[in-house]
């Protein structure tokens, strides 16, 4: 189980990179900030960043538009 | 060795880097520490490696050769070498050239000095003694073509005779005065002449301004693209968040949405010009669909060109269950000749619509037209009428709070039903932001003092997809700052888009509710405020300035009998589903809640008694947010500025005060 944003829950899944996270929340947006377990992933690794069982991971969309 | 094909691992100097995949050696090499000479180089231009003093010697599959590093993108491992023989030898021959035909200029004094070179042996009658010459970098032709997209300035002749210019050795009229040539600018050649709207500071404004020119020349076309596409950007954002209203804010995404997308206006629109909106402008998001042919109305069959689409224009088409490009522009267009706001029309025309498809009006109405959602050649029918002051158009053009009034007053409609799902809050009609999921939104709508629009507060993703403001306390804060600091914007004329539509690279830094903030753009606007005015600026002195008129709007509302506590309520629609139909489509969503927040298990319950019981909570969630923002502001209960606020932002005027009393 994954935490994202301190309050929704996702399945694990062994292998898990910060890039199937997004796409399994549909975090489609351009300007965001992810950090799993307080450590900031920098965009080009997110293909590559593994998420461990149990992480806490936010996803912070930056607001823009409106 | 390629990581995750993103990533390539180089050796520069014998030492490792693991580098983004065409990422330029010259950065590089300067994370490594490692200092190489430059010249035409300029952190935020794109190089163009002229000047070749960069030169390294690169061995890729055991071939060796000499590139420039500012402008050699790094594809696949390779071994470098900065300071071979070789290269030395290049270099010290290039210095000596450019010493020898601008000896007094100091940056080319300060690189030959780098290459080991302080005298030359190439005097001639091109040497120049100015210290202040064109030493023909290219810095400032770079600036005027990205920063401000103008193309005024390039280099015209060959060899010796290579010179800067405007085009026909005159100074050409499309010079808009940025002054970002000059800024850029490594000798001083090109000089500015200050005067223009007699700031304190002109440095100082530049100095910052420049900041954001430079990021928009870097950073906008992997952020936002509002040079590409301007604010249609977030159409396929909201789609992807569930937050473009369509059929009058029922829903917030929609399998036709693919036919108004970024990417379809994206081919329509002409691309890359300065901007029309305000010239100058380096964000330059305001776009044209060039040679337009309408198909209706007083210009039918004339080509013409057509402003936008922006966000909000083509959300509206969503709204009105219209997915059709050439049905947003010609709406477009017909809105922008007639004067009437594409907002205010898009959401009273869905309101029209949904009030149509539930049987409150009709056929004998509508002057014959079969108004549902997606009658597009109807809607341009309707947006005629209310040009011509004709038929069913004078009606709509009243508004939804005037159409609801009447049509319970001479329809006998149900006003329950038609408070619900009338979008208009104070008179004024939503703007295009699904925010039922949203409670700060919901209560920044409808607090907003000029009706629901998103100027004052825009809290969607902060609240509904980051979790960051998830108390009361909190959303009140947000709640306080972002409106008073949206005001300020106003209240300076400046447009709030460099705010927060572009973004300095370091933001990332910042944990969340200060990255929010765009602390980096903050600044620059508080010293483009310092250097116009001479008055230094900071958090509470902004938050000072803006709280006084946002008080003093809110009491004028009072004073012409609104401005109080019912006059923030929102039409249910905007704080959860009103019908069966729009809670089973979102049914799991819904459901998660009366079991997770309300604490009522949904199993054997009717649609209908989901939704009551939902609406109960939900609306209760709103007042207590309403409570806890009232007393951010200094608020009463009511929505009423107290006293005691008044006096602390010293608007406490005895004629203010005596109004205020009139009425309580
Ligand atoms: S002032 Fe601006 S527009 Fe004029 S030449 Fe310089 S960069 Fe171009
Ligand atoms: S005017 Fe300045 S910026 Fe432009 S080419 Fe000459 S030296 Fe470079
Ligand atoms: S700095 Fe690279 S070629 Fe001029």
């Amino acid at each position: 189980m994954v935490l994202v944003n301190n309050r929704d829950r996702v399945d694990w899944q062994p292998g898990m990179t910060v890039q199937d996270l997004l796409d399994k929340m549909g975090y489609s947006y351009v300007l965001i900030t992810v950090t799993v377990d307080d450590a900031l992933v920098a965009k080009e690794d997110y293909a590559s960043f593994p998420v461990p069982d149990g992480a806490a991971v936010t996803v912070f969309h930056l607001a823009h538009g409106g | 060795m390629a990581t995750a094909d993103k990533k390539i691992t180089i050796t520069i100097d014998g030492k490792t880097a693991t580098v983004v995949r065409d990422s330029y050696l010259l950065q590089a090499a300067q994370g490594l520490g490692i200092d190489i000479p430059t010249l035409c180089h300029h952190r935020d231009l794109t190089p163009t490696g002229n000047c070749r003093l960069c030169l390294c010697e690169v061995e890729v599959r055991g071939k060796k050769r000499l590139v420039t590093a500012c402008n050699y993108p790094v594809r696949e491992e390779i071994r470098v070498e900065t300071r071979s023989p070789r290269v030395l030898q290049h270099r010290k021959i290039l210095s000596e050239m450019y010493l020898g035909r601008w000896p007094n200029v100091p940056v080319i004094k300060e690189v030959a000095a780098k290459c080991g070179v302080t005298s030359s042996r190439f005097a001639s009658e091109l040497t120049d003694p100015n210290p202040k010459a064109c030493i023909l970098c290219g810095h400032c032709v770079r600036a005027c073509a990205e920063f401000v997209q103008e193309e005024v300035l390039d280099f015209a002749g060959r060899g010796i005779k290579r010179h800067l210019t405007m085009p026909y050795g005159r100074v050409d009229k499309r010079c808009i005065g940025c002054t970002s040539c000059a800024y850029v600018c490594p000798t001083g050649a090109i000089e500015v002449v200050d005067g223009l709207n007699g700031p304190v500071d002109a440095k100082l404004i530049r100095d910052y301004g420049m900041r954001i020119n430079a990021e928009m020349a870097t950073l906008d076309k992997f952020q936002c693209a509002m040079r590409d596409v301007g604010t249609a950007n977030i159409v396929q954002v909201m789609q992807a968040y569930d937050l473009l209203p369509t059929h009058n804010h029922k829903f917030g995404a929609h399998p036709d949405e693919i036919h108004i997308d970024t990417s379809q206006i994206k081919k329509r629109v002409t691309q890359g010009m300065p901007d029309g909106c305000w010239k100058g402008c380096s964000m330059a998001c305001a776009k044209v669909v060039d040679n337009f042919v309408l198909k209706t109305g007083p210009y039918q069959g004339q080509h013409v060109a057509v402003d936008g689409p922006e966000y909000e224009t083509t959300a509206c088409a969503a709204n009105m269950g219209c997915f059709d490009l050439e049905f947003v522009f010609e709406f477009n267009f017909y809105c922008d000749t007639y004067g009437i706001d594409t907002i205010s029309a898009g959401t009273c025309i869905s309101f029209v619509m949904e009030a149509f498809e539930n049987g409150v009006i009709d056929k004998s109405h509508t002057g014959g037209k079969e108004l549902r959602f997606g009658a597009k050649r109807e809607v341009l029918e309707l947006l005629h009428e209310m040009a011509r002051g004709e038929g069913f158009g004078v009606d709509v053009g009243q508004g939804i709070r005037w159409l609801k009034e009447k049509w319970v007053r001479e329809y006998g409609a149900d006003p329950a039903f038609l408070n619900d799902i009338g979008m208009e809050v104070k008179g004024l009609e939503f703007s295009e932001y699904v925010c039922k999921e949203s409670l700060a939104q919901q209560v920044g709508y409808s607090m907003a003092v000029k009706g629901p629009q998103h100027d004052e507060a825009w809290l969607i993703f902060m609240d509904m997809v980051n979790n960051q403001i998830p108390s009361f306390e909190d959303k009140a804060n947000a709640l306080y700052y972002f409106p008073l600091w949206r005001t300020w914007f106003g209240l300076m004329g400046l447009c709030k888009l460099p705010w927060n539509d572009v973004v300095p690279a370091d933001n990332k830094k910042y944990p969340p509710p200060v990255a929010a903030k765009v602390p980096g753009h903050v600044e620059d606007f508080f010293k483009f405020f310092e250097g116009m005015t001479g008055i230094p600026l900071d958090e509470e002195k902004m938050l000072q300035q803006s709280a006084r008129v946002h008080n003093l709007q809110r009491l004028m509302c009072y004073l012409l009998g609104g401005g109080t506590r019912q006059d923030d309520m929102p039409p249910y629609r905007a704080v959860g589903p009103v019908t069966a139909e729009e809670y089973e489509s979102r049914v799991e969503r819904y459901d998660k809640q009366l079991r997770e927040s309300v604490g009522v298990d949904p199993a054997g319950k009717s649609t209908e008694q989901k939704v009551a019981i939902l609406r109960k909570y939900r609306l209760d969630q709103y007042n207590k947010a309403v409570d806890a923002a009232y007393d951010r502001r200094g608020w009463d209960r009511n929505g009423v500025p107290t006293a005691e606020r008044l006096k602390e932002l010293g608007i406490d005027l005895p004629q203010v005060m005596a109004l205020l009393r009139s009425r309580q």
